[in-house]
């Protein structure tokens, strides 16, 4: 069956917000540092926005943390790490406008100790802070940045995130906040600016996450760019082969296992690729296994090629 | 070359031995490191002891229906049937349920408990702000995991209930979880914010008094009028029942800081995944709480533990000696070679981080799960890695 993709894979890197979700554990860090230096290698200033916990991306850059500060991370590839107590500060100081009044309200003790406590706030800001870098930042006249990346928390975490918006628009629906919300839920939603990306791993769990996410997402209206398989094994051995060595005696002990313990995930490989292929309309892009002892710059490097080649 | 196995820890007695006495499991770790399958494995193994348990999942993904084969979990226990048992070859001494979180019907109940009356209940459940608070709210999610545990464990009709955590990217946001949300349903600073909305709202009046004073105006700003007036209804709406939910949250505490408690890590060999498990680890204990064991899922085995030569040339010896034709392009030879570097690596890179990691937690026992050659998603396959969690000494 022919999968008629409106947009070609290689449009991808061409839109203004890439978000990257999937199962925890299942490389979104790495996939969002290896779209960005495919990007930044096609004359694209990028910049990656991570919003978990801990920041992966510089390090795999093998960097320092870039913090809250925008740090360059390799020619044209950016990071920052959106925490919620900057974000809060630096969003709300861009809906005021005046430092004074900032000061005067958020550094209230009374007002913090509201703002600290209100649902979905940190998510609202972060996304907010996001928003700006890929919407409205600018320099010289022309966006600063051609391409954002956002390396987005979990399955549940990350639609949390992405679905913020439309729950926030559901409480509120006037003032300046309200107006910010509507933005970001139309670049969001709208497929010729925004993206999201699934990750997933060839094992039963994370590709039926990916499937329900895959849903989610299309029921919340937010378009989608691909699905990346993340650690793919190629079989590499016939049938007859795997018989003949597992039937090879002591001298071939070690080699028979090796050889099963292969071909039981090059199978898995092979049957959630299908699966994945059937149950999920998007472009899936494989990403084979990588044995690098760290996963440093050289691991990007080759993750980025195997994207590269696929677009 | 004969290499001794990557199962490289130290001493310890089977794990279910270690949790004998304890009444609520709670396994914790990052997200995708087989949680939930560790907690039902556990909970098997509870069962087929003789216990009565109950593996409580609140993953949205449903992956513990996964796990036990079943279609569907609703926020009632559901006992998993002889059929399964049967098909896996078990037969239990006790009996397994298993039950996925509603988080909103959770909440519901909780609110109708506490409520001084089915009206004030009613006004909660209606209020516009606590429909999208309960199911949105951070940190919810892992208070209702809590409320629900306690409520399980307080009704004494399971041996022992285990709990596969939400993968909270913080574990702080877990433990501290019901003192978020209490402070959200009664802080003093709220009420003298929300001052001049909250008489209005108790007095009844339909029009609203319009906020005073600046920081309320520019919240407004912030937030719109709609949002406070909301909150307003909300706070007075919950007025006198926070004592009720405070009384409770304490209780969920202490029974979770409490000897009957046990906390399991998992993980899983990945450096990303024990990072993540350690920083748990050290959360937990600044809050007073010892972890009792840490699973680590889907080590590689080293398949030099079987011996045979490894090298291509070696290996196409071996070959004509077993009468297997070297063909192929690579030829078999190289092929296996490859395979066989690739897969000691993967074996070598998981022992390192196994040793670390034990070396990290003395004398919290560890168990080491091998990676399995098919995915586990019935009782056969959680039995299975219950016998690696069960044997007595690597």
């Amino acid at each position: 069956v022919p999968r008629a993709a409106p947009d070609s894979r290689a449009e991808l890197l061409d839109r203004r917000l890439v978000v990257v979700t999937g199962k925890g554990g299942t490389g979104k860090s790495t996939l969002s540092a290896a779209l960005a230096l495919a990007a930044s290698r096609r004359d694209k200033r990028v910049l990656v926005c991570e919003v978990t916990a801990r920041e992966r991306v510089s390090e795999l850059f093998g960097r320092p943390a870039s913090g809250p500060q925008i740090r360059e991370l390799a020619p044209n590839l950016y990071s920052v790490h959106v925490r919620p107590p900057e974000a809060m500060r630096e969003y709300g100081l861009m809906i005021l406008r005046y430092q004074t009044l900032y000061n005067l309200v958020f550094e209230n003790k009374v007002v913090r100790y509201f703002l600290t406590a209100a649902p979905s706030l940190a998510e609202i800001v972060m996304l907010g802070k996001v928003f700006w870098h890929a919407a409205r930042e600018m320099e010289r006249g022309r966006p600063r940045w051609d391409l954002v990346v956002l390396d987005a928390p979990a399955t549940g975490h990350g639609l949390n995130l992405l679905t913020v918006p439309d729950v926030f628009l559901g409480i509120v629906s006037e003032g300046p906040l309200a107006r910010d919300m509507r933005d970001m839920q139309s670049l969001l939603k709208d497929p010729a600016r925004c993206r999201t990306c699934i990750v997933t791993l060839p094992e039963e769990m994370p590709a039926n996450e990916a499937i329900e996410l895959h849903r989610a997402l299309d029921q919340h209206g937010l378009p989608q760019g691909a699905l990346f398989l993340n650690g793919v094994f190629e079989p590499r051995f016939t049938p007859q082969e795997r018989t003949q060595v597992a039937r090879g005696g002591p001298l071939l002990a070690a080699a028979a296992d090796a050889v099963e313990s292969h071909e039981a995930r090059a199978d898995l490989s092979v049957r959630y690729r299908q699966l994945l292929g059937k149950e999920v309309q998007l472009p899936l892009l494989a990403v084979p296994y990588l044995f690098d002892r760290s996963f440093g710059p050289q691991a990007i490097e080759k993750v980025a090629l195997a994207i590269e080649a696929a677009l | 070359v004969r290499r001794p196995d990557d199962r490289a820890v130290a001493p310890r007695p089977p794990l279910d031995q270690v949790l004998a006495r304890r009444r609520v499991v709670s396994c914790v770790g990052p997200g995708g490191v087989g949680k939930t399958t560790t907690a039902a494995a556990l909970a098997l193994r509870a069962a087929m002891t003789g216990k009565r348990s109950l593996v409580l999942t609140i993953d949205p993904a449903r992956r513990l229906a996964n796990s036990l084969g079943l279609k569907a979990l609703g926020n009632r226990e559901t006992r998993i049937g002889e059929d399964l048992f049967r098909a896996a070859g078990l037969r239990p001494r006790g009996e397994m349920y298993a039950m996925m979180l509603d988080l909103k019907l959770t909440w519901d109940e909780l609110v109708q408990r506490q409520a001084p009356s089915p009206e004030r209940a009613r006004q909660i459940l209606e209020n516009r702000l606590y429909q999208k608070l309960s199911t949105a709210m951070a940190g919810s999610l892992e208070y209702m995991a809590m409320e629900k545990v306690y409520e399980l464990h307080s009704s004494g009709r399971f041996d022992v209930v285990v709990l596969d955590t939400p993968p909270t990217a913080n574990a702080l946001d877990f433990l501290r979880a019901p003192d978020r949300i209490l402070d959200v349903l009664d802080n003093d600073a709220m009420r003298i914010l929300l001052g001049p909305m909250l008489k209005a709202s108790r007095i009844g009046l339909k029009l609203f008094a319009l906020p005073t004073g600046l920081a309320l105006r520019t919240l407004a700003r912030f937030t719109g009028q709609d949002f406070l007036r909301d909150l307003a209804h909300f706070v007075v709406a919950f007025e006198g029942m926070y004592e009720g939910f405070k009384q409770r949250a304490v209780q969920v505490k202490r029974l979770l800081a409490g000897p009957e408690t046990a906390f399991v890590l998992v993980t899983t060999p990945s450096p990303l995944s024990i990072e993540d498990a350690l920083f748990f680890h050290r959360s937990l204990q600044a809050d007073g709480i010892t972890t009792a064991a840490v699973a680590v899922n889907r080590v590689q085995r080293d398949p030099h533990r079987l011996g045979g030569p490894d090298s291509a040339p070696a290996l196409r010896e071996a070959l004509q000696l077993a009468q297997v034709p070297d063909g192929g392009n690579p030829p078999l030879s190289q092929r296996l070679a490859r395979t066989l570097v690739e897969q000691a690596t993967l074996a070598d890179l998981d022992r390192r981080q196994v040793q670390e990691l034990s070396r990290t937690l003395p004398g919290v026992p560890l168990y080491v799960v091998p990676r399995l050659r098919k995915d586990v998603h019935d009782l056969a396959g959680l039995w299975q890695i219950d016998e690696f969690l069960s044997a007595a000494e690597e």
